[in-house]
């Protein structure tokens, strides 16, 4: 079985500072790091190769920068990596990314399975992955949160917010997966050691087949900004059922509760 | 020059951080506090070949360098002194000697199951009489047809009861001084050895510390390590190398409490303000940062020294004492931020500082170092 598992490098949040008054995010010492739901993509990409056989190609779209992710990715257990690089990645928005992320797709060929997180940590968008399903012509499956693969179908379980969906497909198939589908493994020194000697393959744009004009973003970012908790320092005391009433005051002044 | 690691020593340190933050953080101030071995943890430190991280991968090491070593025991230690110091102890101490000095049937014996952390290994010099001066040993071993017999004990040997296996120093010609010391492979089921109860400690107490015992201990002819009155040699250079583990351990210490003090510096509210916002505290955390970024630069050197062939003994030394020394002046600082919540143990600062302390004692202390440095350059 061939999976592309596709992942984006983003800003590590716990890296990320807020300016208190202008509440601009302050990013020059934050660290890089795989998008956390596509942690779990590539996880369930290799789960399913170790039990049924196979391979994983570790795929993703990004600026210079994101070179740096990829001895990251194939540590966790991707034969090998394929990146696209473009620095309108910086601004591209979902449609963009899905149809160079797609066009790679195709420049790899031969594949029964796509997994891609169900969205990134920074953005959230949730559509990457179902544009490229669409783009690609294949059935997509959202929000899977366990799936197996036997006899060439895959069998997914859907976490909807009325219960539980089980599907079954066909493949050539895309997933996108939720974070409690698997816990990713962390990476052992020698799966570390052993990434540098991966093949990478680097592509252009112009590689995925697709013109300036495919690349043009609708949407645009115009601003970022972080949010800052000021704390309101109310100490309360007494007994505890006066306390409770306290907090309970309070909390309705705020309209909370 | 460069100041950056490489792509793969800072992926090893976001991996190790990762294992470190999630495996064995929720857990430290558990074992801290009941004196617990982390037995739990053996197997998952073996599973990431974080038990044989300098050794190559052929003898069933992780095939990777010194620096990427020290960044292991660094992470580690960030959040427990005792996991890293069982590392260290296991890695630089007990399995490094067999490595450098064993013959080929030792090394088939006893190697891949050290490197790959199947077994665990332990160094054994320090006895009741002999600390600082480790050649006034009194352990002896007596060539009888097939067997060495061994007679004496050693004491404060760190992951003692755990460990599978044993290199252990003793006289075999009392009239030779130094050279007269050789040292041995002691499995830990060898007829004779037994393992005394644990120490009560200020610190690391999660890291088992135990006198060995030896009563007409026998071990085959061919368990002595190296050649005969080389056992001192071996003691020295085995602790050239353990004393860069232990100043990543300290400098693993330092950070941590940094860590933690920064973190409280700008949650903690007085007079309508973060303690952050004071000079008084400001000054401190500049102080702790800039010994700590001097004794990660000195760590790192002795690292590098070492990976690329280079003569290490008075770097390693620098290294350690004024890691060790800094670990105390950081933890030291961090219970003031604190200030009485440092004091108590919801806060990890004081076990910080009670594990800083040994930093400065074991595997050499700081006299020691001092000595071992004026050496060199007064040479």
């Amino acid at each position: 079985m061939k999976v592309i598992a596709c992942y984006k490098w983003v800003l590590d949040e716990a890296d990320l500072k807020v300016d208190a008054k202008s509440r601009a995010l302050l990013t020059d010492r934050t660290k890089n790091k795989i998008s956390e739901y596509d942690r779990n993509a590539i996880e369930c990409g290799v789960q399913l190769t170790e039990q049924v056989g196979g391979e994983v190609v570790a795929l993703t779209a990004g600026t210079a920068n994101s070179k740096n992710s990829l001895k990251d990715a194939l540590s966790r257990g991707p034969a090998q990596a394929v990146w696209v690089k473009d620095e309108l990645m910086s601004q591209a928005d979902s449609a963009v990314t899905a149809k160079i992320l797609a066009g790679a797709v195709r420049k790899i060929e031969e594949f029964d399975l796509v997994v891609c997180g169900e969205g990134s940590s920074d953005e959230y968008a949730q559509q990457v992955g179902i544009r490229m399903g669409q783009l690609l012509n294949i059935p997509v499956i959202t929000f899977v949160n366990k799936v197996e693969v036997k006899d060439g179908i895959l069998r997914a379980e859907r976490k909807l917010e009325e219960g539980i969906e089980v599907v079954e497909v066909k493949f050539p198939a895309l997933i996108t997966v939720l974070p409690d589908v698997n816990t990713p493994r962390i990476p052992s020194l020698k799966q570390i050691l052993g990434a540098a000697k991966k093949p990478v393959q680097e592509l252009s744009i112009a590689d995925c087949g697709l013109s300036p004009a495919d690349t043009e973003s609708k949407v645009s970012r115009e601003s970022v900004l972080g949010t800052v908790m000021e704390r309101k320092q109310i100490r309360v005391q007494g007994e505890v059922t006066e306390m409770v009433q306290q907090i309970v005051d309070l909390l309705n002044k705020e309209g909370l509760c | 020059m460069e100041f950056e690691l490489t792509e793969i020593q800072s992926l090893i340190q976001s991996t190790v951080k990762e294992f470190a933050q999630t495996a064995v953080a929720p857990i430290a101030a558990e074992i801290d506090r009941t004196h617990r071995f982390p037995e739990e943890l053996i197997p998952q430190l073996a599973e990431l070949n974080l038990l044989g991280v300098p050794y190559p991968e052929e003898v069933g090491g992780a095939g990777a360098d010194n620096l990427s070593y020290v960044l292991v025991i660094e992470e580690l230690a960030r959040v427990c002194a005792s996991t890293a110091v069982i590392v260290s102890a296991h890695t630089s101490l007990g399995t490094w000697p067999i490595y450098q000095f064993g013959t080929e049937a030792q090394k088939v014996k006893y190697l891949s199951k050290l490197a790959s952390g199947e077994w665990l290994g332990a160094f054994a010099l320090t006895e009741p009489g002999a600390g600082t001066d480790a050649a006034a040993g009194k352990t002896t071993a007596v060539l009888e047809g097939d067997e060495w017999v061994l007679n004496g004990s050693k004491i404060f040997i760190t992951n003692g009861g755990y460990a599978d296996v044993y290199v252990v120093t003793a006289m075999t010609d009392p009239s030779k001084g130094t050279k007269g010391i050789s040292a041995f492979i002691v499995d830990k089921d060898a007829p004779g050895f037994s393992v005394g109860e644990k120490e009560h400690k200020l610190g690391i107490k999660a890291s088992s510390t135990t006198p060995l015992y030896f009563n007409d201990c026998r071990i085959p002819k061919d368990a002595i390590l190296g050649e005969i009155g080389k056992g001192f040699k071996i003691a020295m250079q085995t602790l050239d190398g353990g004393r860069i583990g232990i100043s990543a351990q300290a400098l693993g210490i330092a950070q941590g409490a940094l860590d933690a003090a920064v973190i409280y510096a700008k949650e903690r509210v007085q007079f309508g303000k973060p303690i952050a916002n004071q000079q008084a505290i400001q000054w401190m955390i500049a102080d702790m940062a800039t010994q700590i970024d001097a004794a990660r630069f000195l760590v790192y050197r002795a690292a590098w020294n070492k990976d690329n062939g280079l003569p290490y003994s008075k770097e390693a030394a620098m290294a350690k004492l004024y890691a060790a020394e800094t670990a105390s002046f950081v933890a030291n600082k961090a219970i003031q931020i604190h200030g009485g919540y440092g004091y108590t143990e919801n806060y990890p600062v004081e076990r910080a500082l009670r594990d800083a302390k040994i930093t400065e004692i074991y595997e050499g202390t700081s006299e020691v170092q001092r000595m071992v440095i004026a050496g060199s350059v007064l040479r």
